[in-house]
């Protein structure tokens, strides 16, 4: 239970980093699609 | 150990992750200007199609005109080579009336030279005859002149027949006369003639020196240069002429030495008696 209290660490960050890029890298490509016309809905 | 391999996956998934959102973003920048150029070209495609129409309808106008023009131009050189023939028929006709012209014309000059050669031979044998013309011309005046020396000589031969007609006509009325006045005698004029015979008439000749009528204007009297000194005797005939004319006869009325009267015996008569006229017993 320790461990779980203990506080975040640099992978913790790095963790929250990489899913920031993720989201960035999908932003980009919905933005990509709309170019091309493309809805999400259908 | 499970740590390190949780970081390790970590650090992985970072950096794909890092590589996803720059892949993401190249994706993007270049999808935006491969849009942007698409769109310019759709854009400049659709200008050149709509220029293209364009060409496409003014080349069908243009050959449609043109088809127009070729066939009005196949028309008229069609037209042209039909009249290229007929002015080549036209041509050929004419080089061949040409050449019939140029045969007529050496015939015709062939036949200019034989008629200047007939006109110069009619030109002398006309000029041959003017001057054979003007000999028989000659010749003519020649013969009228000579013709009329003979009618004059054969008037005066006529009255000269005449006149010995009526001189033939006086003495057989004067014989008729003396064998009545020799039978009244009872003489017959085949007895020898007994007594003085007279004279034979001598050709004795002289002039007129006056002539005039008588008193009673019923008879004309002569008086001419010849009397009894020259055998002349009353009642004898004389003939008065001038030149080769006959004039008339007179019969002698008085008689003297040197003159004599005569009276003109009318029927004998052919002009009038000039003084100077020549009186004569016999032609």
């Amino acid at each position: 239970m320790s461990q779980q209290n203990s506080e975040p660490t640099i992978y913790d960050g790095l963790m929250f980093v990489s899913l920031g890029a993720v989201i960035i890298g999908i932003v980009f490509l919905v933005l990509s699609l709309n170019g091309y016309g493309w809805s999400s809905g259908s | 150990m499970n740590n390190v391999v949780g970081k390790i996956l970590i650090v992985l998934q970072l950096v794909f992750s890092l590589c996803f959102m720059c892949f993401a973003g190249a994706a993007f920048t270049f999808h935006e200007g491969w849009k942007k150029k698409a769109d310019t070209l759709q854009s400049k495609l659709v200008n050149t199609e709509q220029q293209l129409s364009e060409q496409q309808s003014q080349r069908q106008q243009e050959t449609a005109n043109l088809t127009a023009e070729l066939t009005a131009m196949k028309t008229r050189a069609e037209m042209a080579e039909a009249r290229v023939t007929g002015i080549e028929t036209s041509l050929n006709q004419a080089v061949g009336n040409l050449a019939n012209a140029e045969q007529q014309r050496d015939k015709h000059l062939a036949d200019l030279a034989v008629a200047q050669q007939e006109a110069q031979a009619r030109i002398a044998e006309t000029t041959d005859a003017r001057s054979e013309n003007l000999r028989l011309n000659g010749r003519v005046v020649e013969g009228i002149s000579v013709r009329r020396t003979l009618e004059d000589n054969l008037l005066d031969r006529q009255g000269r027949i005449d006149e010995a007609t009526q001189r033939e006509q006086q003495m057989l009325a004067e014989l008729a006369r003396l064998r009545g006045l020799l039978r009244f005698n009872k003489i017959d004029p085949s007895d020898a003639v007994v007594g003085p015979v007279p004279a034979a008439v001598e050709k004795v000749t002289g002039v007129v020196t006056a002539s005039k009528k008588n008193e009673s204007r019923s008879a004309e009297l002569v008086t001419i240069s010849i009397g009894s000194d020259d055998n002349i005797t009353k009642g004898m005939s004389l003939i008065i002429f001038r030149g080769a004319k006959y004039i008339c006869e007179i019969q002698v009325t008085e008689v003297y030495p040197d003159v004599s009267v005569g009276r003109v015996i009318e029927e004998t008569r052919n002009g009038n008696i000039e003084r100077g006229d020549n009186v004569t017993t016999k032609l």
